[in-house]
Protein backbone atom coordinates (compact mmCIF):
# COMPACT_ATOMS: atom_id res chain seq x y z
CA UNK A 1 0.00 0.00 0.00
CA UNK A 2 3.00 2.65 0.75
CA UNK A 3 4.03 2.12 -3.18
CA UNK A 4 0.78 2.51 -3.97
CA UNK A 5 0.75 5.77 -2.26
CA UNK A 6 3.53 6.80 -3.41
CA UNK A 7 3.19 6.09 -7.31
CA UNK A 8 -0.62 6.74 -7.60
CA UNK A 9 -0.53 6.99 -11.38
CA UNK A 10 1.47 3.97 -11.99
CA UNK A 11 -0.88 1.43 -9.58
CA UNK A 12 -3.93 2.99 -11.26
CA UNK A 13 -1.94 2.06 -14.52
CA UNK A 14 -1.31 -1.49 -13.79
CA UNK A 15 -4.73 -2.24 -12.05
CA UNK A 16 -6.46 -1.02 -15.26
CA UNK A 17 -4.24 -3.07 -17.43
CA UNK A 18 -3.92 -5.76 -14.84
CA UNK A 19 -7.95 -6.43 -15.61
CA UNK A 20 -7.79 -5.75 -19.04
CA UNK A 21 -5.46 -8.92 -19.38
CA UNK A 22 -6.81 -10.73 -16.92
CA UNK A 23 -10.24 -10.80 -18.74
CA UNK A 24 -8.52 -11.01 -22.34
CA UNK A 25 -6.26 -14.09 -20.83
CA UNK A 26 -8.43 -15.72 -18.44
CA UNK A 27 -9.55 -18.08 -21.11
CA UNK A 28 -6.06 -20.10 -20.93
CA UNK A 29 -5.58 -21.03 -17.54
CA UNK A 30 -9.47 -21.85 -17.49
CA UNK A 31 -9.59 -23.70 -20.17
CA UNK A 32 -6.53 -26.34 -19.11
CA UNK A 33 -7.99 -27.08 -15.70
CA UNK A 34 -10.20 -29.77 -15.36
CA UNK A 35 -13.45 -30.86 -15.80
CA UNK A 36 -16.23 -29.02 -14.84
CA UNK A 37 -14.04 -26.09 -15.05
CA UNK A 38 -12.11 -26.46 -18.45
CA UNK A 39 -14.76 -27.13 -20.63
CA UNK A 40 -16.60 -24.25 -19.55
CA UNK A 41 -14.43 -21.48 -19.73
CA UNK A 42 -15.89 -19.63 -22.69
CA UNK A 43 -18.92 -19.08 -20.39
CA UNK A 44 -17.05 -17.83 -17.28
CA UNK A 45 -14.87 -15.76 -19.31
CA UNK A 46 -17.85 -14.42 -20.91
CA UNK A 47 -19.64 -14.26 -17.66
CA UNK A 48 -17.08 -12.45 -15.94
CA UNK A 49 -17.17 -9.45 -18.85
CA UNK A 50 -20.52 -8.75 -18.22
CA UNK A 51 -19.62 -8.24 -14.66
CA UNK A 52 -16.85 -6.01 -15.56
CA UNK A 53 -19.33 -3.84 -17.53
CA UNK A 54 -22.11 -3.85 -15.49
CA UNK A 55 -19.90 -2.85 -12.80
CA UNK A 56 -18.03 0.12 -14.54
CA UNK A 57 -21.05 1.20 -16.60
CA UNK A 58 -23.33 1.31 -13.10
CA UNK A 59 -20.05 2.48 -11.36
CA UNK A 60 -19.86 5.76 -13.74
CA UNK A 61 -23.45 6.59 -13.67
CA UNK A 62 -23.66 5.94 -10.37
CA UNK A 63 -20.81 8.53 -9.49
CA UNK A 64 -22.33 11.36 -11.79
CA UNK A 65 -25.77 10.62 -10.18
CA UNK A 66 -24.49 10.71 -6.91
CA UNK A 67 -22.84 14.08 -7.55
CA UNK A 68 -26.29 15.24 -9.07
CA UNK A 69 -28.53 13.96 -6.33
CA UNK A 70 -26.04 14.91 -3.48
CA UNK A 71 -25.93 18.94 -5.05
CA UNK A 72 -29.89 18.01 -5.24
CA UNK A 73 -30.21 17.48 -1.51
CA UNK A 74 -28.22 20.96 -0.43
CA UNK A 75 -29.71 22.94 -3.03
CA UNK A 76 -31.63 25.81 -1.54
CA UNK A 77 -34.33 25.20 -3.59
CA UNK A 78 -36.97 23.33 -1.58
CA UNK A 79 -38.76 21.11 -4.35
CA UNK A 80 -35.30 19.49 -5.73
CA UNK A 81 -34.31 18.70 -2.12
CA UNK A 82 -37.70 16.74 -1.26
CA UNK A 83 -36.72 14.68 -4.97
CA UNK A 84 -33.48 14.09 -3.72
CA UNK A 85 -34.50 12.99 -0.17
CA UNK A 86 -37.08 10.77 -1.93
CA UNK A 87 -34.83 9.10 -4.17
CA UNK A 88 -32.30 7.96 -1.71
CA UNK A 89 -35.28 7.26 0.87
CA UNK A 90 -36.93 5.13 -1.81
CA UNK A 91 -33.80 3.09 -2.96
CA UNK A 92 -32.37 2.52 -0.16
CA UNK A 93 -35.01 1.77 1.91
CA UNK A 94 -36.25 -1.05 -0.87
CA UNK A 95 -34.51 -4.44 -1.82
CA UNK A 96 -32.02 -4.02 -4.92
CA UNK A 97 -33.24 -7.41 -6.17
CA UNK A 98 -36.50 -5.80 -6.13
CA UNK A 99 -35.74 -2.39 -7.92
CA UNK A 100 -33.64 -4.68 -10.96
CA UNK A 101 -37.43 -6.67 -11.62
CA UNK A 102 -39.00 -3.46 -11.04
CA UNK A 103 -36.98 -1.48 -14.14
CA UNK A 104 -37.09 -4.40 -16.31
CA UNK A 105 -40.85 -5.41 -16.08
CA UNK A 106 -41.81 -2.00 -15.64
CA UNK A 107 -39.52 -0.35 -18.68
CA UNK A 108 -41.20 -2.24 -21.15
CA UNK A 109 -44.97 -0.75 -20.37
CA UNK A 110 -43.81 2.56 -20.57
CA UNK A 111 -41.15 2.72 -23.38
CA UNK A 112 -43.15 3.83 -26.42
CA UNK A 113 -43.51 0.76 -28.97
CA UNK A 114 -40.23 -0.43 -30.87
CA UNK A 115 -38.15 1.01 -28.25
CA UNK A 116 -36.86 -1.94 -26.27
CA UNK A 117 -34.33 -2.13 -23.67
CA UNK A 118 -32.24 -5.01 -23.30
CA UNK A 119 -31.99 -7.49 -20.48
CA UNK A 120 -28.11 -6.09 -19.39
CA UNK A 121 -29.68 -2.09 -19.81
CA UNK A 122 -32.58 -2.99 -17.18
CA UNK A 123 -29.59 -4.42 -15.14
CA UNK A 124 -27.65 -0.96 -15.43
CA UNK A 125 -30.16 0.92 -15.51
CA UNK A 126 -31.41 -0.49 -11.84
CA UNK A 127 -27.92 -0.80 -10.45
CA UNK A 128 -27.19 3.25 -11.69
CA UNK A 129 -29.33 4.06 -9.86
CA UNK A 130 -29.30 2.07 -6.79
CA UNK A 131 -25.51 2.66 -6.14
CA UNK A 132 -26.35 6.58 -6.91
CA UNK A 133 -28.29 6.79 -4.11
CA UNK A 134 -25.18 5.43 -1.61
CA UNK A 135 -22.94 7.48 -3.69
CA UNK A 136 -26.04 10.88 -2.85
CA UNK A 137 -25.00 10.71 1.05
CA UNK A 138 -21.24 9.88 0.18
CA UNK A 139 -20.68 12.73 -1.76
CA UNK A 140 -22.83 15.17 0.39
CA UNK A 141 -20.80 14.34 3.08
CA UNK A 142 -18.06 15.57 1.14
CA UNK A 143 -19.17 18.36 0.38
CA UNK A 144 -19.99 19.58 3.41
CA UNK A 145 -16.42 18.38 4.40
CA UNK A 146 -14.78 21.31 2.72
CA UNK A 147 -14.08 24.52 4.74
CA UNK A 148 -16.62 27.65 3.71
CA UNK A 149 -13.24 30.04 3.66
CA UNK A 150 -11.78 27.78 0.36
CA UNK A 151 -15.69 29.00 -0.98
CA UNK A 152 -15.27 32.39 0.18
CA UNK A 153 -12.02 32.79 -1.42
CA UNK A 154 -12.81 31.46 -4.63
CA UNK A 155 -15.92 33.86 -4.73
CA UNK A 156 -13.84 37.06 -3.49
CA UNK A 157 -11.27 36.17 -6.52
CA UNK A 158 -14.19 36.25 -8.86
CA UNK A 159 -14.89 32.72 -9.68
CA UNK A 160 -18.09 32.01 -10.50
CA UNK A 161 -20.57 29.90 -8.75
CA UNK A 162 -19.77 26.95 -11.01
CA UNK A 163 -16.39 27.54 -11.36
CA UNK A 164 -16.08 27.27 -8.01
CA UNK A 165 -17.83 23.99 -7.33
CA UNK A 166 -15.44 22.58 -10.37
CA UNK A 167 -12.34 24.35 -9.23
CA UNK A 168 -12.36 23.89 -5.53
CA UNK A 169 -15.73 22.26 -4.25
CA UNK A 170 -15.42 18.93 -6.09
CA UNK A 171 -11.75 18.18 -5.79
CA UNK A 172 -11.68 18.84 -2.46
CA UNK A 173 -15.30 16.85 -1.87
CA UNK A 174 -14.21 14.13 -3.54
CA UNK A 175 -11.15 13.19 -1.56
CA UNK A 176 -13.12 13.17 1.37
CA UNK A 177 -16.45 11.33 -0.20
CA UNK A 178 -13.60 8.92 -2.53
CA UNK A 179 -13.16 5.98 0.54
CA UNK A 180 -16.78 6.00 0.31
CA UNK A 181 -17.52 5.93 -2.84
CA UNK A 182 -15.05 3.52 -3.45
CA UNK A 183 -16.49 0.91 -0.91
CA UNK A 184 -19.71 1.25 -2.93
CA UNK A 185 -17.95 0.22 -5.68
CA UNK A 186 -16.58 -3.06 -4.40
CA UNK A 187 -19.95 -3.85 -3.09
CA UNK A 188 -21.15 -2.94 -6.53
CA UNK A 189 -19.12 -5.66 -8.00
CA UNK A 190 -20.75 -8.54 -6.34
CA UNK A 191 -24.61 -6.89 -6.47
CA UNK A 192 -24.14 -6.89 -10.20
CA UNK A 193 -24.69 -10.78 -9.43
CA UNK A 194 -28.23 -9.89 -8.70
CA UNK A 195 -29.27 -9.37 -12.28
CA UNK A 196 -29.27 -12.84 -12.46
CA UNK A 197 -32.46 -12.43 -12.21
CA UNK A 198 -33.43 -10.81 -15.39
CA UNK A 199 -31.28 -13.66 -17.30
CA UNK A 200 -28.35 -11.50 -17.74
CA UNK A 201 -25.16 -14.02 -18.18
CA UNK A 202 -23.14 -12.64 -16.10
CA UNK A 203 -20.44 -14.24 -13.47
CA UNK A 204 -23.00 -16.01 -10.74
CA UNK A 205 -25.66 -17.47 -13.15
CA UNK A 206 -23.14 -18.76 -15.55
CA UNK A 207 -21.71 -20.52 -12.03
CA UNK A 208 -25.18 -21.83 -11.75
CA UNK A 209 -25.63 -23.25 -15.01
CA UNK A 210 -22.29 -24.77 -14.81
CA UNK A 211 -22.66 -26.74 -11.91
CA UNK A 212 -26.63 -27.63 -12.62
CA UNK A 213 -25.21 -29.63 -15.78
CA UNK A 214 -22.26 -30.77 -13.89
CA UNK A 215 -23.67 -31.65 -10.48
CA UNK A 216 -20.33 -30.19 -9.22
CA UNK A 217 -20.95 -26.98 -7.49
CA UNK A 218 -17.87 -26.61 -4.79
CA UNK A 219 -14.94 -26.08 -7.68
CA UNK A 220 -17.38 -24.46 -9.52
CA UNK A 221 -18.25 -21.78 -7.06
CA UNK A 222 -14.96 -21.50 -5.60
CA UNK A 223 -13.72 -20.76 -9.88
CA UNK A 224 -16.35 -18.00 -9.34
CA UNK A 225 -15.35 -16.79 -6.12
CA UNK A 226 -11.43 -17.02 -7.32
CA UNK A 227 -12.92 -14.71 -10.02
CA UNK A 228 -14.24 -12.06 -7.82
CA UNK A 229 -11.89 -11.58 -5.45
CA UNK A 230 -9.60 -11.07 -8.10
CA UNK A 231 -12.12 -8.42 -9.98
CA UNK A 232 -12.86 -6.63 -6.43
CA UNK A 233 -8.97 -6.57 -6.23
CA UNK A 234 -8.47 -4.83 -9.45
CA UNK A 235 -11.54 -2.09 -8.54
CA UNK A 236 -10.17 -1.73 -5.18
CA UNK A 237 -6.60 -1.18 -5.87
CA UNK A 238 -7.74 1.39 -8.38
CA UNK A 239 -9.47 3.26 -6.32
CA UNK A 240 -7.18 3.36 -4.06
CA UNK A 241 -4.38 5.27 -6.40
CA UNK A 242 -6.92 7.06 -7.03
CA UNK A 243 -7.45 8.26 -3.46
CA UNK A 244 -4.06 8.88 -2.90
CA UNK A 245 -3.52 11.24 -6.19
CA UNK A 246 -6.59 13.08 -4.70
CA UNK A 247 -4.81 13.17 -1.08
CA UNK A 248 -1.72 15.50 -2.84
CA UNK A 249 -1.46 18.01 -0.42
CA UNK A 250 -2.90 16.84 2.22
CA UNK A 251 -1.63 16.47 5.88
CA UNK A 252 -1.36 12.79 7.01
CA UNK B 1 3.32 59.47 4.85
CA UNK B 2 1.91 59.85 1.31
CA UNK B 3 -0.78 62.49 0.27
CA UNK B 4 -3.33 63.42 2.24
CA UNK B 5 -5.17 64.97 -0.12
CA UNK B 6 -6.12 61.66 -2.37
CA UNK B 7 -7.67 61.80 -6.20
CA UNK B 8 -11.52 60.00 -6.57
CA UNK B 9 -13.19 58.30 -4.55
CA UNK B 10 -13.28 54.34 -5.04
CA UNK B 11 -15.37 52.96 -2.52
CA UNK B 12 -18.21 55.19 -0.89
CA UNK B 13 -20.53 53.47 1.61
CA UNK B 14 -23.51 55.02 3.11
CA UNK B 15 -25.73 54.50 5.48
CA UNK B 16 -24.63 50.84 5.49
CA UNK B 17 -26.53 48.47 7.77
CA UNK B 18 -26.28 44.97 8.57
CA UNK B 19 -27.91 42.43 11.54
CA UNK B 20 -27.23 38.85 12.33
CA UNK B 21 -30.25 37.90 14.04
CA UNK B 22 -31.06 39.79 16.83
CA UNK B 23 -27.36 41.57 16.87
CA UNK B 24 -26.93 44.74 14.72
CA UNK B 25 -23.14 44.20 13.37
CA UNK B 26 -22.95 47.89 10.97
CA UNK B 27 -25.22 50.79 12.32
CA UNK B 28 -25.94 53.08 9.45
CA UNK B 29 -21.74 52.90 8.32
CA UNK B 30 -21.02 55.70 6.18
CA UNK B 31 -17.31 55.94 4.68
CA UNK B 32 -15.36 57.11 1.34
CA UNK B 33 -11.91 55.73 0.35
CA UNK B 34 -10.02 57.34 -2.37
CA UNK B 35 -7.80 55.48 -4.79
CA UNK B 36 -4.32 54.93 -3.47
CA UNK B 37 -5.13 55.51 -0.11
CA UNK B 38 -4.38 52.74 2.84
CA UNK B 39 -6.74 52.94 5.62
CA UNK B 40 -5.98 50.88 8.79
CA UNK B 41 -9.38 50.07 10.51
CA UNK B 42 -9.28 48.69 14.07
CA UNK B 43 -11.34 48.73 17.10
CA UNK B 44 -12.20 45.88 19.82
CA UNK B 45 -13.28 42.72 18.37
CA UNK B 46 -17.15 42.21 17.37
CA UNK B 47 -16.96 46.12 16.93
CA UNK B 48 -17.96 45.71 13.05
CA UNK B 49 -14.77 46.08 11.36
CA UNK B 50 -14.32 42.64 9.50
CA UNK B 51 -18.47 42.37 8.96
CA UNK B 52 -17.74 46.10 7.39
CA UNK B 53 -14.78 45.22 5.17
CA UNK B 54 -16.67 41.83 4.15
CA UNK B 55 -19.81 43.62 2.74
CA UNK B 56 -17.40 45.92 0.35
CA UNK B 57 -17.17 42.63 -1.79
CA UNK B 58 -20.41 40.82 -0.61
CA UNK B 59 -18.96 38.31 1.61
CA UNK B 60 -22.00 39.52 3.38
CA UNK B 61 -24.80 41.12 2.09
CA UNK B 62 -25.46 44.31 3.61
CA UNK B 63 -29.53 44.69 4.80
CA UNK B 64 -29.93 48.59 3.57
CA UNK B 65 -27.95 51.77 2.85
CA UNK B 66 -25.69 51.86 -0.31
CA UNK B 67 -21.97 51.09 -1.48
CA UNK B 68 -20.49 51.87 -4.70
CA UNK B 69 -17.13 50.57 -5.76
CA UNK B 70 -15.13 52.37 -8.58
CA UNK B 71 -18.85 53.63 -9.71
CA UNK B 72 -20.56 49.98 -9.77
CA UNK B 73 -23.42 49.62 -7.14
CA UNK B 74 -23.01 46.47 -5.32
CA UNK B 75 -26.06 44.75 -4.66
CA UNK B 76 -27.23 41.72 -5.62
CA UNK B 77 -27.08 41.79 -9.21
CA UNK B 78 -24.49 39.10 -10.31
CA UNK B 79 -23.37 41.42 -13.27
CA UNK B 80 -22.04 43.88 -10.77
CA UNK B 81 -21.03 41.72 -8.15
CA UNK B 82 -18.76 39.86 -11.39
CA UNK B 83 -16.94 43.36 -12.18
CA UNK B 84 -16.62 43.97 -8.60
CA UNK B 85 -14.99 40.69 -7.37
CA UNK B 86 -12.59 41.30 -10.08
CA UNK B 87 -11.27 44.36 -8.98
CA UNK B 88 -11.38 43.76 -5.18
CA UNK B 89 -8.78 41.03 -3.72
CA UNK B 90 -9.18 39.86 -0.25
CA UNK B 91 -6.72 38.53 1.96
CA UNK B 92 -8.03 36.62 4.88
CA UNK B 93 -7.13 36.00 8.46
CA UNK B 94 -6.82 31.97 7.59
CA UNK B 95 -5.21 32.48 4.56
CA UNK B 96 -7.93 30.19 2.81
CA UNK B 97 -5.57 28.75 0.24
CA UNK B 98 -6.66 25.72 -1.77
CA UNK B 99 -5.28 22.98 -0.07
CA UNK B 100 -5.50 20.97 -3.03
CA UNK B 101 -4.01 23.29 -5.59
CA UNK B 102 0.07 23.49 -5.73
CA UNK B 103 1.24 27.51 -5.16
CA UNK B 104 1.51 27.99 -8.35
CA UNK B 105 -1.94 26.83 -9.15
CA UNK B 106 -3.78 28.62 -6.65
CA UNK B 107 -1.92 32.08 -7.80
CA UNK B 108 -2.92 31.06 -11.75
CA UNK B 109 -6.14 29.37 -10.96
CA UNK B 110 -8.07 33.37 -10.78
CA UNK B 111 -6.71 34.74 -13.53
CA UNK B 112 -7.01 31.65 -15.94
CA UNK B 113 -10.82 30.85 -14.93
CA UNK B 114 -11.63 34.31 -14.60
CA UNK B 115 -9.62 36.58 -16.94
CA UNK B 116 -9.44 34.10 -19.54
CA UNK B 117 -5.28 34.33 -19.24
CA UNK B 118 -3.90 31.38 -20.82
CA UNK B 119 -1.64 29.26 -18.76
CA UNK B 120 1.92 30.02 -19.78
CA UNK B 121 0.95 34.02 -19.28
CA UNK B 122 -0.63 33.06 -15.79
CA UNK B 123 2.03 30.98 -14.50
CA UNK B 124 4.99 33.68 -15.53
CA UNK B 125 3.05 36.28 -13.99
CA UNK B 126 2.57 34.31 -10.85
CA UNK B 127 6.20 33.33 -10.19
CA UNK B 128 7.23 37.06 -10.59
CA UNK B 129 4.60 37.66 -7.83
CA UNK B 130 6.13 34.62 -5.86
CA UNK B 131 9.62 36.32 -6.09
CA UNK B 132 8.13 39.66 -4.87
CA UNK B 133 7.22 38.04 -2.02
CA UNK B 134 10.19 36.24 -1.40
CA UNK B 135 8.72 32.95 -2.39
CA UNK B 136 9.93 31.63 -5.92
CA UNK B 137 11.30 28.71 -4.57
CA UNK B 138 7.67 27.10 -3.07
CA UNK B 139 5.56 27.34 -6.55
CA UNK B 140 5.85 23.36 -6.42
CA UNK B 141 4.70 22.96 -3.23
CA UNK B 142 1.26 22.70 -1.05
CA UNK B 143 -0.15 24.93 0.91
CA UNK B 144 -0.08 22.75 3.93
CA UNK B 145 4.10 22.28 3.08
CA UNK B 146 4.59 26.20 3.85
CA UNK B 147 4.45 28.01 7.18
CA UNK B 148 1.70 30.22 8.08
CA UNK B 149 3.72 33.58 7.42
CA UNK B 150 4.38 31.85 4.10
CA UNK B 151 1.13 30.82 3.19
CA UNK B 152 0.07 34.38 4.21
CA UNK B 153 2.84 35.96 1.40
CA UNK B 154 1.36 33.73 -1.29
CA UNK B 155 -2.34 34.21 -0.41
CA UNK B 156 -1.50 37.99 -0.55
CA UNK B 157 0.24 36.77 -4.13
CA UNK B 158 -3.40 35.22 -5.14
CA UNK B 159 -4.39 38.48 -4.81
CA UNK B 160 -2.51 40.39 -6.58
CA UNK B 161 -2.54 38.15 -9.55
CA UNK B 162 -5.98 39.44 -10.52
CA UNK B 163 -4.64 43.03 -10.68
CA UNK B 164 -6.91 44.59 -8.63
CA UNK B 165 -7.42 48.20 -7.97
CA UNK B 166 -8.48 47.56 -3.69
CA UNK B 167 -7.54 45.07 -1.25
CA UNK B 168 -8.98 43.80 1.57
CA UNK B 169 -6.63 42.49 4.35
CA UNK B 170 -8.98 41.00 6.40
CA UNK B 171 -6.74 40.52 10.14
CA UNK B 172 -3.89 38.61 7.72
CA UNK B 173 -1.78 38.87 10.87
CA UNK B 174 -4.06 37.33 13.49
CA UNK B 175 -3.85 33.88 12.96
CA UNK B 176 0.36 33.92 12.80
CA UNK B 177 3.04 32.63 14.98
CA UNK B 178 4.58 36.13 16.07
CA UNK B 179 7.75 35.51 14.80
CA UNK B 180 6.13 35.07 11.27
CA UNK B 181 4.37 38.55 11.73
CA UNK B 182 6.98 40.85 10.35
CA UNK B 183 7.44 38.65 7.07
CA UNK B 184 3.88 39.61 6.15
CA UNK B 185 3.91 43.20 7.28
CA UNK B 186 7.21 44.07 5.37
CA UNK B 187 5.20 42.55 2.11
CA UNK B 188 2.30 44.38 3.22
CA UNK B 189 4.89 47.77 3.72
CA UNK B 190 5.78 47.44 0.43
CA UNK B 191 2.35 47.53 -0.90
CA UNK B 192 1.30 50.04 0.26
CA UNK B 193 3.58 52.11 -1.11
CA UNK B 194 3.07 51.09 -4.04
CA UNK B 195 0.23 52.67 -5.05
CA UNK B 196 -3.11 50.38 -4.11
CA UNK B 197 -6.01 51.07 -2.47
CA UNK B 198 -5.90 49.23 0.91
CA UNK B 199 -8.18 48.16 3.41
CA UNK B 200 -5.76 46.74 6.86
CA UNK B 201 -8.57 45.29 9.58
CA UNK B 202 -5.39 44.61 12.03
CA UNK B 203 -4.51 45.02 15.43
CA UNK B 204 -1.23 45.80 14.84
CA UNK B 205 -1.15 48.88 15.63
CA UNK B 206 2.59 49.75 15.17
CA UNK B 207 1.82 49.28 11.40
CA UNK B 208 -1.28 51.01 11.39
CA UNK B 209 0.44 53.95 12.70
CA UNK B 210 3.92 53.65 10.52
CA UNK B 211 2.19 52.80 7.51
CA UNK B 212 -1.65 53.79 7.04
CA UNK B 213 -2.54 56.88 5.54
CA UNK B 214 -5.63 57.17 8.25
CA UNK B 215 -7.57 55.21 11.09
CA UNK B 216 -10.97 54.10 10.89
CA UNK B 217 -11.90 53.27 14.59
CA UNK B 218 -14.90 50.98 14.67
CA UNK B 219 -17.11 50.78 18.13
CA UNK B 220 -20.15 48.91 18.33
CA UNK B 221 -20.76 48.79 14.68
CA UNK B 222 -20.23 52.56 14.21
CA UNK B 223 -17.47 54.56 13.21
CA UNK B 224 -16.24 56.50 15.98
CA UNK B 225 -13.19 57.88 14.55
CA UNK B 226 -12.30 58.61 11.02
CA UNK B 227 -8.71 60.28 11.11
CA UNK B 228 -4.83 60.36 10.58
CA UNK B 229 -2.43 58.16 12.62
CA UNK B 230 -0.83 60.72 13.83
CA UNK B 231 -4.27 62.51 15.71
CA UNK B 232 -5.56 59.41 16.68
CA UNK B 233 -2.34 57.51 18.36
CA UNK B 234 -1.57 61.14 20.39
CA UNK B 235 -4.78 62.25 20.63
CA UNK B 236 -8.36 60.18 20.16
CA UNK B 237 -11.40 62.13 20.51
CA UNK B 238 -13.86 59.43 21.89
CA UNK B 239 -13.10 57.71 25.42
CA UNK B 240 -13.60 54.59 24.03
CA UNK B 241 -10.87 54.74 21.64
CA UNK B 242 -8.54 55.71 24.83
CA UNK B 243 -9.57 53.07 26.52
CA UNK B 244 -8.71 50.62 23.19
CA UNK B 245 -5.52 52.29 22.83
CA UNK B 246 -4.24 51.95 26.45
CA UNK B 247 -5.38 47.89 25.95
CA UNK B 248 -3.31 47.69 22.80
CA UNK B 249 -0.71 49.93 23.56
CA UNK B 250 1.81 47.02 24.94
CA UNK B 251 2.35 46.13 21.75
CA UNK B 252 4.36 49.20 20.15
Amino acid sequence: MNWTRHNPGWTMFAAMIGLLVFLWGLAVPLSSAPAPIGPAAGQFVEGARITVWLTLIAGSAGVVIGIIAGLGKLSRFRPLRWLCDMYVWLIRGTPLLLQILFVWLVAPTILPEGFDLSDFACAAIALSLNVGAYNTECVRAGILAVPYGQIEAAHALGLTTLQTFIDVILPQSMRVALPALANNLASLVKDSSLAYAISVVELTMVGYRVQAESYQPVPVFITVAAIYLILTTAFTTLTAALEAQLAVGQRR
Amino acid sequence: MKDDNPARPIIQARQVNKRFGAFQALKNVSATFYEGQVTAIVGPSGSGKSTFLRTLNRLEAHDSGEIVIDGIELNSNLKNLDAIRREVGMVFQSFNLFSHLSILRNITLAPMRVRKMDRADAEVKARQLLERVGLQSQADKYPLQLSGGQQQRVAIARALAMDPKILLFDEPTSALDPEMVNEVLSVMRELAYSGITMLVVTHEMGFAREVADRIIFFDHGVILEDTTPDVFFSNPAHERAQVFLSQVRHGF
